[in-house]
């Protein structure tokens, strides 16, 4: 909620701005109950027609102007909603891309397209809130003054039972904020269940399971029906309290009045302009706060909270600088959580600068958590990772992203030109660098079929193949500075051909090579290889691992190229 | 009509209705209690039964308000559970493939029927408006019948005069939805690279790159407002132009003695009530597209699904296809797959691999021919959908199998390692759980295997497993179900190698039935490969 109210306040002229329109927007209701007890007083009660209209006159007028206090408020809404929106998609966007957990665990299209929802419920929310709750908060104001001034002896009767079902209300509101949140929650998992189950019918007839999927459904939106009709009592409640604190005050005059006109402290244009205040005016905004405003706040905050879910603080970073190349892995281990079985225990392994590394084992073992160690995108639980002597953790972020490039198998390419693609990581470099890069790593065709370095790449890599978009990737890293490099199964659909040009580019440029190999051929290329098989790591060369582990040599043997018939 | 029995089926909707009309009651009685109390008040004398007229009324008011909620709530909340379930039966029924698009089906399950189990609520909102206005006018007319002229004269003036032909202007619509979607694009391209970016520590650039079209959103958004603003500020001046007329002519009947300055009042509440109605029109809308989201609800509840025949018997592990055909997949197919074989289903994409994977375990029931089958069938896919809980659950999902036996398909499958290194090992959420693909085909396989099936089809089931790990999966799958039949769809040339028998499809017929080695000598099979 932090970044929301912040950018509110960012926008405090906006703000006062559309206050100060707002005022002459409750002028009818400072006025009205006044101008239509004076119609009567002095007009039609006393049979002079032409004072009464002229003073219901002044009533249309006091409307219109308030109609255009309501229209520059609304012109001006925009000026506050917009920019807070703006200020709202920013923080989520950056917490989404800082995210710290982000190397497991990430949002899928489904999750991106909640993030949206959410941030425009805060927009119509806040619009809403700015539209009625100021409303309510000026008009009830205006008729309050309106009323001590007209009828000041009985002020108190109209206040009192206001403020005590304010009050009331108020302390209802958090046990409202929970069924409203239990609501939305129950929502999603409502419809989190029945798209799993009709995304996967194909599965569920398979399994034949259709009686335990649907009473999976069933459950979910049970428990939606459920969370509805609790919210409903709640709003039931509130609904009575504030009906109850609107309707006393009107209750109250009429018994206290006549006593008041007999003794002759109250005129009959008085009554009614009180009258008039508390039924058209206090009443009427009152419900409108039980009926709409507390549900408008109860979604923002609701939509607040998930997105404050979304966009974690970001994690303190270190600030070494290290003067020595290589990397190295001292006694580490790491796992997903407390209970599970370490991916990676008790390594130590040394890459002094010109290491060419392959590691080679069974997809799923944790390879890939390796090259997150390295890349410092994880704590290890026990032991250190040292880039050129500092704990690559603790290295400041710039340097550290200066001096190691990882390529996973999941490409990032973005909607721009090829250029800006390929330069993302070295922004300074030439044309001739980077058409030298992609010539290194073989992407040459695919650059020149897009249309050379100016061509236009689409959403996600739209247009290129998996192979094609990899090729870029690597061409990118290649033109950068870094000096370790990791490849995180970044040739997984290229072809062996490939996969071998782009390796050895890498080998020949110098500097940690880290391969983390999709194909055991990646292993032949290597001067030392790293085997994870889920038991203890292996490591040595190519030639020492056949000679020294049967495990290795098994591998070998089971892996066929798979061109032979 | 659905509509109808949505209505019917909760006979709720009569409370619903009777304390409705109550409340209504009350509250067109009370501007006219409160002219009598005002009137009283003005006179100097303390008239209790007025007062207690009032208090009595704006109670009902008030309670049947607040009951009049919760029933809403609830006859929605039941209507809509009840097409939600009906829904999820028949979808289900239907089978696969489906009939319904699975994202299409989705909206219909949780917006439509929303939408149409709100039909009972609606129904009554609707009817007891127009009675409030009803009321209101008579209650005019019997104050004084000029007023009720007056209003019924000014009404459709005011709304001349305001009738406002502005709708947010479609084209700031359209950019902000347009823009909104780029972003959100540029937000999943970003979170596809996630590990590049935070690997290079460029979450900020990387920030500022999707958020680049952000100023057009807002420029959109300001429109928006600008337009409205317009229509709210015309709209607002509807109610007070009719309080006016009606004030005025009240005044006039005070003065001519016909009402008294309580009536007054009476009158501008009246207004009031009467004007509600004016806003009805988004009911009418509401009505209209409640009969569209019952429309797309009963389209799916009328699908019949297809008569599935229980397949002729046939001895253990034996499935033979006679005569079948899937429209738009399969011709004529004819084939014996023996007891025991592994087969192998090879053909270039589209010749109709799946499917007929699909008719030998029985997923799809064919167009015509007839399917034999001995036994029980266990399916696995390239892409598995992983329902259930958590992993063990998705494993086990449908037959709900004891610890053990997960663990012994996981073991099966080549999959054991990952689960155990999960956070929570195999109770680990399934959504908290993003495996990569190889991962999630390998949960799929033992889930498979857990059912302990006589015959195990795999579509593509190992594709995305590097070689090593594929041929390790195939060894302990064959050790794990020893002797099953094994129907493996597969692009891979080594995996057709390893089969007993390659069953080569193209355009949907069965091309030629035959060990691969005899195979690979014509250039078109090895051209399948690629």
């Amino acid at each position: 909620m932090g970044p929301y109210f912040r950018a509110l306040a960012g926008r405090r002229r906006a703000v006062l701005a559309l206050l100060g329109w707002s005022v002459l927007e409750g002028v009818p209701a400072l006025l009205s109950g006044r101008l239509v007890g004076l119609a009567v007083d002095r007009g039609f009660a006393v049979g002079d027609v032409r004072t009464g209209v002229a003073w219901l006159v002044a009533f249309a007028v006091v409307a219109v102007l308030g109609g255009f206090g309501l229209r520059q408020v609304f012109t001006r809404l925009g000026d506050v909603v917009e920019p807070l929106r703006d200020a709202l998609v920013t923080t989520v966007v950056r917490g989404v891309l800082h995210d710290g957990r982000a190397h497991r665990r990430r949002p899928d299209a489904s999750a991106v397209a909640r993030i949206t929802r959410h941030v425009e419920v805060v927009r119509d929310a806040t619009a809403g809130l700015l539209v009625q709750a100021r409303a309510l908060l000026v008009t009830t104001t205006a008729a309050l003054v309106g009323l001590a001034t007209t009828v000041s002896s009985v002020a108190w009767l109209v206040v009192l039972p206001v403020v005590a079902a304010l009050l009331l209300f108020g302390a209802l509101l958090p046990s409202l904020a929970r069924g409203q949140r239990a609501l939305v929650l129950a929502d999603e998992g409502a419809a989190e269940a029945a798209g799993a189950v009709l995304l996967g019918v194909r599965d569920v007839v398979a399994c034949d399971a259709r009686d335990h999927a649907a009473a999976d459904v069933r459950r979910q939106v049970d428990r939606q029906a459920r969370a509805a009709v609790r919210v409903a009592w709640a709003s039931a409640l509130r609904g009575a309290v504030i009906g109850v604190g609107g309707f006393l005050p009107l209750a109250l005059l009429l018994v206290l009045a006549p006593g008041m006109v007999a003794r002759g402290a109250l005129s009959a244009g008085d009554v009614l302009a009180a009258v008039v205040y508390l039924g058209t005016s206090v009443q009427p905004a009152l419900r409108r706060l039980a009926d709409t405003t507390s549900t408008v706040v109860l979604r923002l905050a609701v939509a607040l909270r998930r997105l404050a879910e979304v966009a974690p603080d970001v994690p303190p970073a270190g600030d070494l600088v290290p003067d020595g190349g290589g990397v190295e892995l001292r006694g580490v281990t790491f796992g997903w959580g407390e209970h599970a079985e370490p991916v990676v225990r008790d390594l130590d392994l040394a890459l002094p600068p010109g290491t060419h590394l392959a590691v080679v084992g069974p997809s799923g073992i944790g390879k890939s958590t390796l090259a997150s160690l390295v890349t410092g995108l994880v704590e290890p639980r026990a032991g250190v990772v040292l880039l050129g002597g500092a704990p690559v953790r603790l290295v400041r972020p710039a340097e550290r992203s200066r001096r190691i490039a990882l390529v996973p198998q999941e490409t990032y390419l973005f909607t721009g030109t090829v250029r800006e693609n390929l330069a993302l990581f070295a922004p300074d470099a030439s044309d001739d660098e980077l058409l030298a890069a992609v010539a290194a790593v073989g992407a040459a065709d695919v650059v020149d079929r897009l249309g050379g370095l100016a061509g236009e790449v689409g959403h996600a890599g739209g247009g290129l193949s998996a192979g094609e978009a990899q090729l870029l990737a690597a061409a990118r890293v290649y033109a950068c500075p870094a000096d370790v490099v990791v490849l995180d199964e970044a040739t997984s659909n290229l072809d062996p051909a490939a996969e071998a040009v782009v390796e050895r580019a890498f080998a020949a440029r110098g500097g940690v090579l880290v391969v983390i190999a999709h194909r055991l051929s990646s292993a032949l290329r290597a001067d030392r290889v790293l085997v994870m098989d889920g038991g203890a790591p292996l490591l040595g060369s190519h030639d020492e691992l056949m000679a020294g582990s049967a495990a290795y040599a098994e591998l070998m043997a089971a892996w066929q190229p798979v061109s032979a018939g | 009509m659905l509509l109808r029995s949505v209505v019917l089926r909760d006979p709720r909707w009569l409370l619903l209705a009777v304390n409705a009309l109550l409340a209504t009651a009350a509250g067109l009685l009370l501007p006219a209690a409160l002219a009598g109390a005002v009137d009283a008040a003005l006179g100097g004398r303390l008239d209790p039964p007025a007062v207690l007229r009032l208090v009595a009324l704006a109670g009902v008011e008030l309670i049947g308000d607040a009951i009049g909620v919760v029933l809403a709530a609830a006859i929605t909340a039941r209507g809509t559970a009840w097409l939600r379930h009906r829904l999820t039966t028949r979808l289900l029924a239907l089978g696969h493939p489906g009939r319904f698009e699975a994202g299409d089906a989705v909206s219909r399950l949780t917006g439509d029927s929303a939408i149409a189990g709100g039909f009972a609520v609606l129904l009554v909102n609707l009817g007891i408006s127009l009675l409030t206005a009803v009321g209101a006018v008579t209650a005019l007319a019997l104050l004084d019948w000029r007023l009720a002229a007056v209003f019924l004269l000014s009404v459709p003036l005011a709304l001349l005069l305001v009738r406002s032909h502005l709708r947010l202007t479609a084209d700031d619509v359209a950019t902000y939805q347009e823009v909104s979607g780029e972003l959100s694009a540029r937000l999943l391209d970003a979170v596809g690279g996630l590990r590049t970016i935070a690997a290079a520590g460029r979450a900020d650039q990387e920030a500022a790159r999707v958020l680049r079209p952000l100023p057009r959103l807002a420029a959109a958004g300001v429109g928006m407002w600008r337009t409205q603003a317009r229509m709210i500020w015309r709209a607002g001046l509807l109610l007070p132009a009719v309080e006016l007329a009606v004030l005025t002519a009240a005044g006039f009947g005070v003065v001519a003695g016909r009402l008294s300055v309580g009536d007054v009042l009476a009158a501008l509440g009246y207004a009031g009530l009467g004007m509600a109605v004016v806003g009805q029109a988004q009911v009418l809308t509401a009505v209209q597209r409640a009969r569209a989201a019952a429309a797309r609800v009963a389209e799916v509840l009328d699908a019949e699904p297809a008569p599935a025949p229980a397949p002729a018997d046939a001895p253990p592990g034996v499935v033979e296809l006679r005569g079948v055909c899937v429209p738009g997949a399969l011709h004529d197919v004819d084939l014996v797959v023996p007891a025991g074989a592994c087969v192998a289903v090879v053909g270039r994409s589209g010749s109709g691999k799946s499917a007929l994977a699909a008719v030998i375990g029985g997923l799809t029931a064919p167009a015509s021919g007839q399917v034999a089958r001995g036994g029980s069938v266990g399916y696995a896919f390239e892409r598995p959908a992983l329902l259930g809980g958590t992993v063990a659950d998705g494993v086990g999902y449908g037959v709900t199998p004891d610890r053990d036996r997960v663990v012994a398909a996981c073991r099966a499958a080549q999959v054991h390692d990952v689960v155990v290194r999960l956070p929570d090992g195999y109770d680990t959420p399934m959504a908290d759980a993003p495996l990569s693909g190889g991962e999630a085909q390998r949960l799929g396989l033992a889930r498979a295997v857990v059912r302990d099936p006589q015959v195990l089809v795999l579509d593509d089931a190992t594709a995305s497993l590097d070689t090593v790990t594929e041929s390790t999966v195939e060894h302990a799958l064959a050790s794990a179900l020893p002797g099953r039949t094994r129907v493996v769809v597969t692009h891979r040339a080594a995996t057709a190698r390893r089969a007993d028998l390659v069953v080569w499809l193209a355009g949907g017929r069965v091309r030629a039935v035959d060990a691969h080695r005899s195979l690979w000598e014509d250039a078109e099979y090895r051209a399948v490969f690629g």
